[in-house]
C-alpha cells in the first residue's frame, strides 16, 4: 500500500460509497420495511432496484467498482424463495467467479458482499449494510487497487 | 412512439410526506439543486405528492412544461408507483416515462438522526433517477385475453365456497381434489364452532349445490402434474392419481386452496405414549355419542384435561412460531361441550385469545359451565408423563402462584395448523412463495391477501396462514371475486417490461434457453442463421437471461443495461461544473 493511500485511509472525512443492487421482490421490500420499522442503518448505501438478483450482470459489479464504488452489496430472496423460482441461484453460482475475478484483478473481494433478505427480514438487511460499510470501511478506498 | 426520440424535459416532484421525509433531511434543498440537473425543466416540493393536488400538479405540469418524463422522490415505488404512472397516463405520458424515488423507507426513516448524511444520500438518489429518466422509453401497454375457466385446487370448505361463488355467476370451475372425497377436514369434524353443527352437515348443502351445478366439472383423486402459461392462458394436466390417467386443460385463472394439516405433536407432552392422549382435531374426530370414553380401555372419561399452544407461538421454533388461531376458541368449544359428561373439565392454557365473532361466548360458556381455567408460564410449559397407564400432568399455575397436578382420564392436545407436507410441490408448481410458517405467501399482506406473485394464480383459507373455517369461507369468496372480476373483464394487461432478443447480437449458443426459469426462449431454426426468440406473455422480465448473455445480444425493457449503469455513473461521477450546474 502506498504512503498516499493509507493517508487517504486514515482522513476521517472519507466515507465509503457502496452501490446496493436489490431485488425488487424480497430485499428492496425487507429494504422498505426497515425503514417502517424506523431500524436505523449506516447512510452509506445507494440502493438500485433490480428485478432479480438473476439479472444482475457481473459487469454491473465490476464497472460500479471501477467507477469509484468502494463496495457492492447485492442482497436477494433466500435461495429456494426466488420471487422468479431460481434467478437467486443463478446469481450465486456467478458470485464464486466474480470473488475470483476480482482476486485477479488486484481488488479485494472483501468489498462485495451477496446477502439474503426476505422482505421479513428488515433487520437482516440492515446488518448486511452495516456489515459492509464497516468491512469496506476497514478496507479504506478502493482507489490504485486496481491491477 | 414519438416523445421517445424527443429531448428529455423532466420534471422532479420532491414530496415532504408531511413531517415523514422532511422532518429528516432538507428536502427544500434537494428540489433546488434537481432544477440544475441537465434536462430537468421543472424541480419542485410539495407537501404530499400521492394527494389529489399532488397528482394534479403533476398533470398540469405535464402539460403546461410539455414534460416527457417525469420523476416523484417519495415513498417506495412499491407503494405508489402505480398511482404517480396513472397520474401520468391521464396527461398523456406512457406509464414507463416515469420514475420514483424511495426517499421514505431508504432514506428518512431509517436515518433519523443524520440531516446532513441524509439530505446527501437523497440528493444522489435524485440524480440518479434523473439520469435513468433520461433513458427511459415508452413502451406498449399490452393485453392478452382470459379463458373464463377457473380452476380450483384443494376442496376444502374454501375451494367449496369459491367453485360455487364462481359457477353461480356464469364462468366454468374445474375442482382438483387429491383425496377421494370432497370437503377437507371439515368434512371430519364433529362440533363446528361457533355453531353446533358438524362438519358435514355444514358441508351438505354446498355438496348438493357442487353436484347439481352444471358448470363445476369435480376431478377426485387427482393432481395438478404440469403448469404452464401465463395469467388468462394458463395449460394444465391433470392426472388421476389411481388409473393414472392425464387431462390437458385450458384454464384462465387459478385459486389454491390445498389447506393445512393438522399437526402430530410428537415430542410434546408424551403425545403417542397413550392412545388417551389426542390431538384437539383427533376428539374432533371421534363419533358422536352421549358418552366420553377412554380410546384405552372404554371406561367412561372423568377427568379430562386440554393444553392449549401446543407447536404454536413458538419464538426461534421455525414453522411453529406462528399462532395458529382457532384452538382457543374451538378448545373453550369443546371443553364446554363435553363439561356435563365428565367430572372435571380443565383447560391449561398460556394465554386465551377468543378474537373472532361470537368466540369469546364460547370462552363465557365454557366458564358458566364450570370448566376450569388455569394459567401456565411460557417459559415453563406443562410436564406430562405417563406411568402405569396414567396420565400424570403437572403444571405452575400463574395466577395462583402455586403447582398443581393432575391425574387425566383424557388428554387433549389443542395442536398447531401446519401446512400438509406437499405444500413444497405445490409452491414449486405454481411459482408461489412462502412464509417463516410454511403457508403461501400473498402478494401483499395488507393491501392484497389474496392474490400472488404469479398474476392469475390467487391463494384462500387456510393454504394463505392458519384459520378457521369462516375465515377460509371470507377468503374463499373473495379469491372467487378475484377471478371473476379477471374473467368478466375478458382481458387483462400484462407487463411490458420483457426481455427482448436484438438478433443482430445473438449467435443461437442457447445459453439464455437454459438460463429462462420460464421456458420463454426458443432458438427459431427456421431463421438462418438461427436466433433465440422471447414469448412475451411467458417471459416475467426477471432479467437472467440478459445477464447470462455472453453477446450482450438481450435487451430488458425498462431495466437496460443503459439505464442502470447510467445511474451507477450518476452517483459515483457526479462533477457540477462538467454536468453545468448544481452547488452540491
Amino acid at each position: 500500500m502506498t504512503a498516499e493511500s493509507k493517508e487517504v485511509k486514515t482522513n476521517t472525512d472519507w466515507e465509503p460509497r457502496i452501490v446496493a443492487y436489490c431485488c425488487n421482490w424480497c430485499s428492496y421490500a425487507g429494504a422498505d420495511l426497515a425503514g417502517t420499522s424506523r431500524i436505523q442503518y449506516p447512510t452509506n448505501v445507494r440502493i438500485v432496484r433490480v428485478n432479480c438478483t438473476g439479472r444482475i450482470s457481473p459487469e454491473f459489479i465490476l464497472a460500479a467498482l471501477d467507477m469509484g464504488a468502494d463496495g457492492v452489496l447485492v442482497s436477494g430472496c433466500h435461495p429456494g424463495d426466488c420471487h422468479y423460482t431460481s434467478g437467486n441461484l443463478k446469481a450465486r453460482a456467478r458470485w464464486a467467479l466474480m470473488e475470483t475475478a476480482l482476486e485477479q484483478a488486484g481488488v479485494d473481494p472483501r468489498r462485495i458482499r451477496l446477502q439474503w433478505a426476505s422482505a421479513a427480514e428488515a433487520q437482516i438487511f440492515a446488518d448486511g449494510v452495516r456489515a459492509i460499510t464497516e468491512q469496506v470501511r476497514e478496507l479504506g478506498p478502493i482507489r490504485r487497487e486496481w491491477k | 412512439m414519438a416523445e421517445t426520440k424527443d429531448k428529455p424535459r423532466i420534471g422532479v416532484f420532491v414530496c415532504h410526506c408531511g413531517h415523514n421525509i422532511a422532518g429528516y433531511l432538507d428536502v427544500e434543498k434537494v428540489a433546488k439543486q434537481a432544477a440544475e440537473l441537465p434536462d430537468v425543466v421543472f424541480s419542485v416540493d410539495e407537501m404530499f405528492m400521492c394527494s389529489d393536488a399532488g397528482q394534479q400538479l403533476i398533470k398540469d405540469k405535464i402539460k403546461e412544461l410539455d414534460l416527457n418524463r417525469v420523476v416523484v422522490a417519495s415513498c417506495s415505488p412499491r407503494m405508489h408507483e402505480p398511482t404517480f404512472r396513472r397520474a401520468c397516463e391521464e396527461a398523456g405520458l406512457n406509464r414507463y416515462m416515469y420514475d420514483q424515488v424511495n426517499l421514505r423507507e431508504h432514506v428518512s426513516w431509517c436515518h433519523q438522526n443524520e440531516w446532513d448524511k441524509a439530505t446527501e444520500k437523497a440528493w444522489d438518489l435524485v440524480r440518479m433517477s434523473v439520469a435513468r429518466a433520461r433513458k427511459l422509453e415508452s413502451l406498449p401497454v399490452k393485453t392478452v385475453k382470459v379463458t373464463p375457466r377457473t380452476m380450483i385446487v384443494g376442496s376444502g370448505i374454501a375451494g367449496l365456497r369459491a367453485a360455487l361463488d364462481i359457477a353461480e355467476r356464469g364462468f366454468d370451475v374445474v375442482l382438483v381434489e387429491k383425496r377421494s372425497k370432497l370437503g377437507g377436514h371439515v368434512r371430519n369434524w364433529t362440533h363446528l364452532f361457533p355453531s353446533d353443527q358438524t362438519g358435514a352437515e355444514v358441508l351438505k348443502p354446498m355438496l348438493r349445490e357442487i353436484k347439481k351445478n352444471e358448470r363445476i366439472t369435480v376431478m377426485l383423486d387427482s393432481k395438478v402434474t404440469e403448469f404452464d402459461g401465463y395469467i388468462g392462458n394458463f395449460e394444465v394436466t391433470v392426472t388421476n392419481q389411481k388409473t393414472g390417467k392425464q387431462q390437458k386443460l385450458d384454464i384462465g385463472t387459478v385459486i389454491v386452496t390445498t389447506g393445512f394439516e393438522p399437526f402430530k405433536p410428537h415430542g410434546y407432552y408424551a403425545y403417542g405414549d397413550s392412545p388417551d392422549i389426542m390431538t384437539l382435531a383427533e376428539l374432533q374426530e371421534l363419533p358422536r355419542s352421549d358418552t366420553l370414553v377412554r380410546p384405552s380401555d372404554g371406561k367412561p372419561v372423568k377427568k379430562l384435561v386440554f393444553i392449549g399452544c401446543v407447536g404454536s407461538r413458538e419464538p426461534g421454533n421455525p414453522g411453529h412460531e406462528h399462532c395458529s388461531r382457532y384452538c382457543c376458541s374451538a378448545t373453550a368449544k369443546a371443553a364446554a361441550d363435553l363439561r356435563k359428561r365428565v367430572d372435571e373439565a380443565l383447560i391449561l392454557y398460556q394465554d386465551v385469545r377468543t378474537y373472532g365473532k361470537g368466540h369469546e361466548e364460547l370462552q363465557r360458556l365454557a366458564r358458566s359451565e364450570h370448566v376450569i381455567f388455569s394459567k401456565f408460564p411460557r417459559e415453563a410449559k406443562p410436564k406430562v408423563e405417563v406411568i402405569d397407564g396414567k396420565i400424570r400432568v403437572e403444571w405452575h399455575d400463574v395466577l395462583a402462584n402455586v403447582d398443581l397436578h393432575v391425574d387425566a382420564d383424557l388428554l387433549v392436545l389443542s395442536s398447531a395448523m401446519v401446512p400438509p407436507e406437499d405444500i413444497h410441490e405445490t409452491a414449486t408448481m405454481f411459482s408461489l412463495t412462502r412464509s417463516p410458517d410454511g403457508f403461501f405467501n400473498p402478494e401483499h399482506i395488507k393491501l392484497a391477501p389474496l392474490t400472488t406473485h404469479t398474476a392469475g394464480v390467487m391463494i384462500a383459507g387456510a393454504s394463505q396462514a392458519a384459520k378457521n373455517a369462516s375465515e377460509a369461507v371470507v377468503d374463499a369468496s373473495g379469491a372467487a371475486a378475484k377471478a371473476v372480476a379477471l374473467m368478466a373483464a375478458g382481458e387483462v394487461e400484462i407487463e411490458s417490461t420483457v426481455a427482448h432478443v436484438i438478433p443482430e447480437h445473438c449467435s443461437a449458443c442457447h445459453t439464455c434457453v437454459t438460463a429462462c426459469p420460464y421456458h420463454a426462449i426458443t432458438v427459431d431454426t427456421e431463421q438462418d442463421p438461427p436466433v433465440a426468440v422471447v414469448t412475451e406473455a411467458k417471459c416475467k422480465g426477471c432479467g437472467t437471461c440478459a445477464a447470462a448473455c455472453p453477446s450482450g445480444a438481450i435487451l430488458m425493457y425498462h431495466s437496460t443495461d443503459d439505464q442502470i449503469m447510467t445511474m451507477i455513473e450518476a452517483y459515483l461521477c457526479y462533477t457540477p461544473e462538467v454536468e453545468g450546474g448544481g452547488t452540491a
